[in-house]
């Protein structure tokens, strides 16, 4: 069993190195001009380049603050809201045309009414931010508030729990298979908005390194920041993963 | 065929010594009356069993007993005083063991919450736990998820989370309804063994009827449409309770036919 994980493992890296090796390829040939597209080597050396005298660090740490400040607010926000409107029917059936109204509205749409309100500054990037991760977190939590097994409410009735001890104890929990995926989803969404915002905003960050690389036909650097935002996307994606994991090692006793 | 069985019995109200007391409980729910109307005394420590067709209201009379519901009619007393809320001497044993435990906490979590509700310092509740889970036989399962866990075995630490609240009354909706024959008749008597340590009142709702017999002190028979009393069986059984001898004894099986006959007349 061990040994087939292990081949699997090695088989999934010489697929990424096979990738890696035909971009190379494709650059040493210069079938797309080097101005547009340098090989591995090149964008390597420009992302050591970027770390060691460049301020890549500064930017890779802007980029990482963005998502992570929007990310959290949205988390709280979210929770809150969603664990409101979940344990209430009446506010469910009150609230529910608006979230279905803002939901579906494209973020992109509401980044010149944040600038307009709050200029190109960092706190219009948190609010871009942190309303457009808000709701797969907001939607997650009152569905998983909604769902929850109401033998259990009535568990809580007979040992007299207070309201307090019920949230915590008995809907959180129950909920946080479904408040987690939402997490994990809007982690992509905070790092999609992050860059946006940056490039829009002028804000230090990776987004603002990637725009203006480009621009000045400096490929190499380009496709560093660009590696760089994947790595940020797939470590995020892990450590949530693992987060997840441990926090529902319930679940994976009903396999 | 006659049918002096279906002939209404109330059991007359003594309100001094009952300690769950129904006084003319009636029960509408959307317009439709559920129960119209129980009269019925528990006396502390007794075993009182109720069986009855499918829709008699059972289950409905059970949770009026924990206060889940509020009678439209007449009052339910627990110990003198109007019920207004579910209380904490009064534990419910839900017959879906597999949605009333919390599938997140070991069985140790499980019973933790019922010792956290009542306030149990923590220092104290591991060893409360640890006695709790060994009373019903789940010693050496606190680390285990419900869901690792068979039927049974879930049925007994709902049990258990219940002993911990420290009730004088353990009301029980066809706990044993799910498991398999074997499982239910040992739980019955770890049920009966437990009961008889603890001093509580146990109302004990359950469609088996040979197993209210073997359990109770007393079994009522409900009428459906809407649920009323119908017949009411003192069983004057020796204690302990034996599976094979109980069963085979010609008290047990009059009461039996007594019961059968009841429930085939009230469909």
């Amino acid at each position: 069993m061990r040994w087939s994980v292990l081949g699997w493992r090695l088989a999934s890296f010489a697929v990424a190195a096979g990738i890696i090796a035909l971009w190379q390829l494709a650059a040493n040939q210069r079938l797309i001009s080097p101005v547009f597209l340098p090989g591995p080597d090149r964008a390597w050396a420009s992302l050591m380049r970027g770390f060691t005298s460049g301020d890549l660090l500064t930017k890779l740490m802007g980029t990482l603050t963005h998502m992570a400040y929007g990310w959290l607010l949205a988390s709280i926000a979210g929770v809150a809201l969603g664990a409101m409107i979940g344990s209430s029917k009446a506010m469910r059936i009150y609230v529910a045309p608006t979230l279905e109204l803002l939901r579906p509205l494209p973020v992109s749409a509401i980044i010149p009414v944040a600038i307009a309100a709050l200029g190109l500054s960092q706190g219009m990037a948190l609010f871009v931010i942190a309303f457009g991760s808000l709701w797969p977190m907001l939607l997650g939590t009152v569905h998983g508030f909604a769902a929850v097994e109401p033998r259990l409410y009535e568990v809580a009735r007979v040992l007299h729990m207070s309201r307090l001890a019920v949230i915590f104890k008995i809907a959180l929990p129950s909920a946080a298979p479904d408040i987690l995926a939402g997490m994990r989803l809007s982690l992509t969404v905070a790092l999609i908005l992050a860059v946006v915002c940056e490039m829009l905003a002028g804000l230090d960050g990776l987004g603002q390194w990637v725009l203006l690389s480009a621009r000045s036909f400096r490929s190499a650097d380009l496709f560093a920041g660009v590696m760089l935002l994947g790595v940020i996307g797939y470590v995020t994606a892990l450590a949530m993963g693992a987060a997840e994991s441990r926090l529902l090692r319930w679940q994976a006793a009903r396999r | 065929m006659a049918e002096p069985a279906l002939a209404l019995v109330q059991s007359s109200p003594s309100p001094a010594r009952a300690q769950i007391a129904f006084d003319n409980v009636a029960l509408m729910l959307g317009g439709k009356a559920i129960i119209n109307t129980i009269s019925l005394d528990v006396a502390a420590g007794e075993i009182l069993c109720v069986v009855g067709a499918s829709g008699c209201g059972k289950t409905t009379a059970l949770r009026l007993a924990a206060g889940l519901y509020q009678p439209t009619g007449g009052s339910v007393r627990f110990e003198g005083e109007a019920m207004r809320a579910p209380r904490r001497e009064i534990a419910v044993v839900f017959q879906d063991y597999g949605k009333a435990l919390l599938p997140w906490r070991t069985a140790a979590g499980n019973i933790s919450l019922a010792l956290e509700t009542i306030g149990m310092p923590s220092a104290q509740r591991e060893a409360r736990i640890t006695e709790l889970l060994a009373k019903v036989g789940l010693a050496g399962h606190a680390a285990k998820y419900p869901t690792e866990m068979s039927g049974g075995m879930q049925q007994r630490l709902q049990i258990a989370r219940c002993l911990a609240q420290d009730p004088k009354v353990l009301l029980m909706d066809e706990p044993f309804g799910a498991l398999d024959a074997m499982t239910r008749q040992g739980l019955q008597d770890e049920m009966l063994a437990l009961v008889a340590s603890t001093g509580a009142t146990v109302v004990f709702v359950t469609h088996d009827l040979e197993e209210a017999i073997y359990l109770g002190d007393r079994v009522i028979g409900l009428l459906p449409h809407p649920g009323r009393v119908g017949l009411e069986l003192k069983i004057d059984l020796p204690r302990p309770r034996d599976q094979l001898a109980t069963r085979e004894h010609p008290e047990f099986l009059r009461l039996r036919r007594a019961l059968f006959d009841f429930i085939k007349a009230s469909e």
